[in-house]
């Protein structure tokens, strides 16, 4: 039986034991990992798999169970495992099945040709990138490179009459390198992922980025502790997104255990602050036709020139709260259960070379790494190891190790003041770089 | 790229915050629900997999075919339940069934891996054959036809999962749901998120290993929201054994939700924390999650072997303070790091790593000790049959010392006392870490006095060992979820109450 039509009859399987509505879930994958460490293959791994997921509801109640073992005689004991479970659970009448019939129509999720590229030319990628990396005489010694790859084909089907499927593909390549001077160390990674094989970015740039990042922050300072400007590299931005994200989830708002509760329509930071949620981007890492329970995606602002603008939400989320699905159920698999999760989220470009941005700061830190959470999402609180270049009258003087900020969301957000107009796309989780006034830094 | 993320920390109700670094990274660290098994309602003994020992020597022959040294087969089968209580409402329960085998070559540093969900003959060669690509053309080892072997067992049950009723499995959810919300009229909100597993193993390996054996784990995590005047603190607690049920007639669930109540209260007042160089006490307990990320990655042995760890080369000389001894013991009884043996097979055993500041041993997987010309000392995990094994910590802890942890406070003039950590991270190359505190005060004139929020501590690990100046008699120890290389593992770590003198702490004011 095709996947479509197994979704479809265990849709009705669920009832006929006993749901009185359900969702099922298949995802079939094949993964490709190489490792590549001083110029030769150091593993390979490849593999592909099934599995499927099962939700029910009961008298309102809800239950889950998954397996990967396809037998007819296994998925109707797991279909029972679920509808034996929603016998312990509490009934919610917020406990219902999206019942959204269409779907986004995106561009480029699946690269038909990612399969058709020989395992010697992949070999030679992560060969090559290491290579390059390992070409500057700064750097001594090779972490490994590596490619992989992943396809992934979703079948979801419920009882409201959903029944749906996509299929995606994605490719990834990189390098990670050392650079010893002495008895120091320092070490610098970079990775290229892409949906289409052909879009991968050259082992050059790659391999240039790992082997700077290393060799860089080489004799590094302390700096006094104090207060300074600091400017976030797009590679850190997650340190701020991220607890923002955490932030919007509207199920921590209905708890209470976000620090944006209170704030819809409210302004949280400065007016350079829009920051968009958009599962319809074409090739978007993060993209989808429909999100973890079969809602259609959408591109969402969540923050409007600082002014929060709404929260994400799944249906089951969002009945509580008196809205509709945001299209933000976010799913890991056949083996989870629906949470709430963003698509593509990034902070807008601005239009500040990210140069001007360093020379228009007297003194201050060139954020490159952030260790730690970010924000704490209930709090608000920040806090974070920190590393990167010093800057003083506009220019990089040297670099920093073993550094922490620390501030408030609220503070943090609201002293943004330049905005760069190097926004990268590529990515999941991105934002361009941006500057942040009067940060307190500890150092020696 | 196997060497990015290395974390160990919290556990978000849902897969939230990611928050990705740069060079060592923290990823999130989501409970690892990740596969698991079949029941059909069979009693204790029947979730492993049975596989003709033929079968497995026919694919170990089918492994090394076209050369290689090493070859293993690794069949898994994984039942597990779990139940969400929040808000007071059951939100949801999930049953999961995973099974599945890996079959692996090693042919000099190189190695072949593949996977299958169906536990097949066919199967099973068809993963064997494609794992032997990295092999081809090198020499065959002729394989041991595989024997049976019995092992002592560190785990031990009492009430087997299986013969446990949900109704059970809910009752300790809610006591200590109410437990949590009788603490204080403060507490708003509480989360408990009941865990358990059976994990069924079969291990057989081209020198003649057949293992098999059957692992219980218990996961019980109380988060509990405290709120105040315009401050608000998540407070957890979490209790994790290999164990049957009984672990609840042991450890109250009550005790688990009242310390994440008390935490959630006592932070509602805390202040704003002083940034810089600090002394700081750590009180016994998980705390040890600070040795566990700042030593014990960059001893496992891979990046040793790859010559870019932070402890390479280092091995027989003095790179801690003489108060200073570090132990990985995969063989303590009942706990969340034990199994009676690794992933491959290795007996779990007792490894002092660092010995009175002197550097003695690596933690290593078959791989790594042969790369390295050292023993296997029994640290070859894996997060299920569809990863590779890798050297991973198991309880891991700083050896208890002679000092009372209240004359170590009270001989501190200055400083933070840190109760709990959330959790931490490092760069295992350069041996840069950083944790983030849950709860943490100001010491003054030797006594713990007001809290403050979010404290970061970070540093590098050599520097840290050798700052350590005092340690205490009072060893204890916390569950944790370790990542490494996109796997995560169940692990402890443990110690006793300690001084280090002089971390960089990240607060958000300047000191008066």
């Amino acid at each position: 039986m095709e996947n479509k039509e197994l979704a479809e009859s265990l849709v009705k399987k669920c009832l006929e034991k006993g749901a009185d509505s359900s969702e099922v879930f298949i995802e079939s994958s094949r993964d490709l990992s190489i490792e590549v460490r001083n110029g030769d293959v150091e593993t390979v791994q490849e593999a592909s798999s099934n599995g499927v997921g099962f939700r029910v509801l009961k008298n309102g109640a809800m239950a889950f169970s998954y397996s990967n073992d396809l037998s007819e005689k296994a998925l109707e004991d797991t279909i029972g495992r679920a509808v034996g479970f929603a016998g312990s659970t509490t009934p919610d009448e917020n406990n219902i099945l999206p019942s959204e019939k269409g779907e986004t129509k995106i561009e480029g999720l699946y690269d038909p040709d990612l399969s058709q590229v020989t395992m010697d030319r992949k070999i030679a990628i992560a060969k090559k990138v290491e290579e390059l990396a390992m070409r500057d005489e700064r750097i001594t010694k090779s972490g490994g490179s590596g490619f992989s790859e992943s396809e992934n084909e979703i079948f979801l089907a419920n009882s409201n009459g959903l029944s749906k499927s996509y299929k995606t593909s994605v490719c990834n390549f990189g390098v990670y390198v050392v650079a010893e001077k002495g008895e120091q160390k320092s070490s610098g990674g970079e990775y290229c992922t892409r949906r289409f094989f052909s879009d991968l970015k050259p082992a050059e740039e790659v391999a240039e980025k790992a082997a700077r990042d290393a060799y860089e922050m080489l004799d590094p300072k302390m700096v006094k502790t104090q207060k300074a400007d600091v400017v976030f590299d797009p590679d850190v931005s997650r340190a701020i997104l991220g607890g923002i994200l955490s932030a919007v989830n509207g199920e921590r708002v209905l708890q209470g255990a976000s620090f944006l509760r209170d704030m819809i329509d409210k302004k949280i930071g400065s007016e350079l602050i829009t920051l968009v949620d958009d599962g319809t981007l074409a090739k978007g890492l993060g993209s989808q036709p429909f999100d973890g329970e079969g809602v259609p995606t959408q591109k969402r602002t969540i923050v409007e020139n600082g002014v929060l603008k709404g929260f994400m939400y799944n249906t089951i989320v969002a009945k509580r709260a008196g809205k509709t699905s945001t299209g933000n159920a976010s799913r890991g698999g056949y083996r989870s259960i629906p949470g709430i999760g963003p698509h593509n989220f990034f902070m807008a470009n601005g239009d500040t070379p990210p140069q001007e941005i360093i020379k228009a700061t007297k003194k201050g830190l060139w954020l490159k790494g952030v260790t730690g959470y970010g924000i704490n999402p209930v709090s608000g609180h920040f806090s974070g190891g920190a590393s990167g270049f010093w800057i003083e009258n506009g220019k990089v003087v040297f670099p920093v190790k073993g550094l922490t900020i620390a501030g408030t969301a609220f503070d943090m957000l609201n002293s943004l003041d330049m905005l760069g107009n190097d926004l990268d796309m590529n990515r999941g989780f991105t934002a361009p770089t941006f500057r942040i006034k009067n940060i307190q830094i500890g150092g020696v | 790229m196997s060497m990015k993320g290395y974390f160990t920390g919290d556990i978000p109700r849902r897969k939230f915050l990611e928050l990705s670094l740069k060079g060592g990274a923290a990823l999130v660290a989501v409970p690892s629900l990740m596969s698991l098994v079949s029941c059909k309602g069979t009693p204790s003994g029947e979730a492993v997999l049975t596989i003709e020992k033929d079968v497995l020597n026919r694919t170990i022959q089918k492994a090394l075919e076209r050369g290689g040294e090493f070859a293993d087969v690794y069949i898994e089968h994984r039942i597990s339940r779990e139940v969400l209580l929040e808000e007071n409402k059951f939100k949801s329960g999930v049953f999961g069934i995973s099974q599945g085998a890996g079959v692996r070559v090693i042919s000099g540093d190189k190695t072949g891996f593949a996977y299958t969900d169906e536990v097949t003959e066919e199967k099973l060669l068809n993963a064997a054959q494609v794992a032997s690509y990295v092999a081809a053309g090198t020499k065959a080892v002729q394989p041991v036809n595989v024997e049976s072997e019995k092992r002592p067992s560190y785990i031990t049950v009492e009430v087997p999962l299986e013969q446990v009723a949900d109704q059970k499995r809910l009752d300790v959810m809610n006591r200590a749901h109410q437990a949590a919300l009788d603490y204080d009229k403060k507490i708003k909100m509480v989360s408990v998120s009941y865990y358990d597993e059976v994990r069924g193993r079969t291990i057989a390996n081209s020198e003649g290993l057949y293992l098999t054996d059957e692992l219980p784990l218990m996961f019980f995590i109380v988060q509990t929201l405290g709120v105040g005047n315009n401050t608000r603190h998540m407070g957890r607690e979490r209790l994790s054994k290999h164990m049957g049920f009984e672990m609840f007639d042991k450890y109250k669930p009550e005790d688990v939700a009242l310390t994440a109540a008390r935490e959630s209260v006592a932070m509602l007042e805390a202040e704003d924390c002083p940034a810089g160089m600090m002394d700081v006490v750590i009180e016994n307990g998980w705390g040890g999650v600070l040795v566990h990320e700042a030593v014990g990655h960059p001893l496992e042995a891979d990046n040793i072997a790859r010559e870019i760890g932070a402890f390479t080369g280092k091995l027989g000389q003095k790179v801690a303070s003489d108060v200073f001894t570090m132990v990985d013991d995969g063989s303590l009884p009942n706990m969340r790091g034990t199994t009676n043996f690794d992933d491959e097979g290795t007996q779990m055993k007792r490894n002092v790593l660092i010995n009175k500041g002197v550097l003695e041993k690596y933690m290593t997987d078959i791989l790594s000790a042969k790369q390295i010309e050292m023993e296997r000392t029994g640290n070859g995990r894996r997060e299920t049959f569809r990863d590779i094994p890798i050297p991973r910590m198991t309880n891991t802890f700083i050896e208890k010392g002679s000092d009372k942890p209240e004359d170590i406070l009270s001989s501190t003039k200055q400083g933070l006392y840190v109760q709990s950590i959330s959790g931490g991270s490092v760069n295992p190359t350069t041996g840069v870490f950083n944790f983030t505190c849950r709860e943490a005060y100001l010491i003054e004139n030797g006594k713990k006095t007001v809290p403050v929020k979010g404290a970061t501590l970070i540093g590098n690990c050599l520097d840290i060992i050798s700052n350590i100046d005092a340690v205490g008699d009072d060893l204890g120890f916390g569950p944790g979820i370790c990542g490494k290389g996109g796997q995560s593992c169940e692990v402890s770590a443990g110690q006793p109450t300690v001084r280090i003198r002089s971390i960089n702490v990240g607060g958000s004011r300047s000191r008066s």
